[in-house]
């Protein structure tokens, strides 16, 4: 489950880099606080990214139509996506999650197997986004705090559609871009969300929506 | 001579690799709509029906070691003789002392229905068979786990190379191959069917029930599914220990409280008990719920604003009509008994 195309090492590779804040992310062992003054830890983050396009200076579109990704923080190969040769990238946008075709044609393959953990069986559909940890302040059963976010239906979508520009020319070096997805906007991107009110979130609905909009605003080309 | 002697043995060769090249083809299986009813929901084209595949997927549907500990499996709950319901049970037994918190639908002609379970949950045929694998008061396994046991058994990787033509076994592989042994389970063949097919008649019981099945039943037990496949509020109460809301939790509407899927009355006969929590013991406790019983909330069909009205001998009646939906050519059908067996063998009862 390398997200790469083969033959496309002379294009442009796009970087994941998650982040907690100015800080970089490392599972388990730190401690971090959101801005709301909750302390916690992450042991698990990992979300699909689908429908990747890249527009270059020339205004041409390279659409990765039916890719998905999952990007998981604990796989750093996971973290690379390599694109098709194409000119000096002005935008790139995805989706955070997964379209409604994928989740009612039957059962995947490859970063979309249902074995890769990032499913719901009894309300079928992917889960877009997980974040796990635990947070002294949750009261959940041993303190965690488990965000799984997705939904495709009708009232319950959490698909979010993400458009970046990248207009620092340093931005390309080494045909390399690199975009930084910070945890902490999940938590107050949009609306207040804290874990001491919010701890947990396993199905489809409006939570999980609230959620999905927050973390549509967490990704930003690194300077 | 010893030209033509090359020659021959060439032939015979390449006559030899034709054969065995179409031997490993695997041999296309009709999936037949029965006269008149409509056209499938199911997506054959992105699965083809195949002797293999079917095979395939009657060995895993009997096969326990989609379970945790080896002791359910498909067949455990969907039992051939009981229409593929759990026979006499409200709840089916799960992993380590568990039960389910809904009755086991009965398995047939699911190539009809777009969504699954009691509260359509789920979304395609092929995802449905993760639910039970996965859930811990079913079989209580992980995808992975199943995967891994069936990658360890030269058995089934001769027969996905069979079915699919590769050794590879994945989750779409293995929910396909299932797909396609369910996807064959037709009930279509009852008493009722031979009436309406003009082979024998009614006796005068069954023609009463019949036509107050069609005064009174028929708008949301639809022929000839027996299922218009809606979800719909019939009065019934959340009992206090499952607190099941039914398609409420699918779509986080308020609209949807206590609605469930409306069952195919097909096999009703062999399928007691009754309701989303198998609350029914008997075909007369369903009436009773429907001419008394019912609790009227503002979700209430408004079909059944008026409950039902069924005097005594009308639910005589209406039973002697219903038990002409049971279809023995179905739960006795030897393609659909555990491989091997011509029918379910004592062991596989639970």
């Amino acid at each position: 489950m390398v997200p790469s195309h083969p033959g496309a090492s002379a294009g442009t590779t796009i970087r994941f880099r998650h982040l907690v804040g100015n800080r970089e992310l490392k599972l388990f062992d730190k401690n971090y606080t959101n801005r709301f003054g909750e302390s916690f830890i992450v042991t698990k983050f990992k979300y699909y990214i689908s429908g990747l396009s890249v527009t270059d200076a020339g205004g041409r579109t390279i659409r990765l139509k039916d890719s998905c990704y999952l990007v998981d923080e604990q796989d750093s190969l996971s973290k690379i996506i390599q694109l098709p040769a194409c000119g000096r990238p002005q935008s790139i946008s995805f989706f955070i999650g997964i379209d409604s075709a994928k989740n009612t044609d039957g059962v995947q393959t490859g970063s979309l197997d249902p074995a890769n953990g990032m499913f719901w069986t009894w309300n079928s559909g992917y889960i877009f986004v997980r974040l796990e940890g635990q947070s002294n302040v949750s009261p959940a059963p041993a303190h965690i705090f488990g965000w799984d976010i997705g939904g495709f239906r009708y009232n319950e979508n959490a698909l979010r559609k993400i458009t970046l520009t990248v207009n620092k020319y340093e931005a390309f070096a080494g045909n390399t871009i690199v975009i930084d997805a910070d945890i902490l906007t999940c938590f107050d991107g949009v609306h207040p969300l804290q874990i001491s009110g919010s701890p947990v979130c396993h199905q489809p609905g409006k939570l999980a929506m609230q959620l999905a909009d927050n973390c549509s605003t967490m990704f930003s080309v690194a300077p | 001579m010893k030209i033509l002697t090359i020659i021959i043995i060439f032939l015979f060769f390449i006559a030899g690799v034709a054969w065995i090249d179409a031997g490993n083809k695997p041999r296309p299986l009709q999936f037949v709509v029965p006269p008149g009813w409509p056209q499938p929901r199911y997506n054959f084209k992105n699965n083809p029906l195949t002797a293999e595949g079917f095979d395939l997927g009657r060995k895993l549907f009997y096969d326990e070691r989609l379970s945790k500990d080896s002791t359910i499996s498909c067949a455990s709950c969907h039992q051939q003789f009981g229409a593929f319901a759990t026979y006499d049970h409200s709840f089916s037994h799960g992993y380590n002392n568990t039960l389910t918190t809904r009755n086991a639908p009965s398995l047939q002609n699911l190539a009809w229905q777009k969504e699954f379970m009691w509260d359509g949950g789920i979304a395609h045929l092929d995802l449905q068979p993760l639910a039970p694998i996965t859930a811990s008061n079913e079989m209580g396994e992980t995808i992975q786990n199943v995967l891994r046991k069936l990658n360890l058994d030269t058995a089934y990787k001769r027969m996905f190379k069979a079915a699919f033509g590769t050794t590879l076994i994945n989750t779409q592989k293995m929910s396909k191959a299932l797909s396609q042994f369910v996807l064959m389970l037709v009930s279509s063949n009852s008493k009722y069917d031979k009436v309406m097919r003009g082979e024998i008649s009614f006796s005068a019981a069954e023609k009463l029930g019949y036509e107050i099945f069609k005064q009174k039943c028929t708008h949301c037990h639809t022929e000839p599914l027996f299922t218009d496949l809606s979800y719909r509020n019939t009065g019934l109460q959340a009992d206090t220990t499952l607190n099941d809301y039914g398609r409420m939790k699918i779509t986080g509407s308020n609209h949807d409280s206590l609605k469930f899927k409306v069952p195919s009355l097909r096999n009703v006969a062999l399928t007691s008990p009754y309701g989303h929590d198998g609350r029914f013991f008997s075909l007369q406790n369903v009436y009773e719920h429907y001419r008394n019983k019912m609790v009227m909330t503002k979700n209430t069909d408004s079909l059944l604003l008026h409950k039902i009205p069924l005097s005594n001998y009308e639910t005589m009646q209406l039973t002697s009509f219903l038990r002409t939906l049971t279809d023995t050519s179905f739960v006795k059908n030897p393609a659909f008994a555990p491989p091997g067996y011509r029918v379910t063998p004592v062991f596989i009862h639970y």
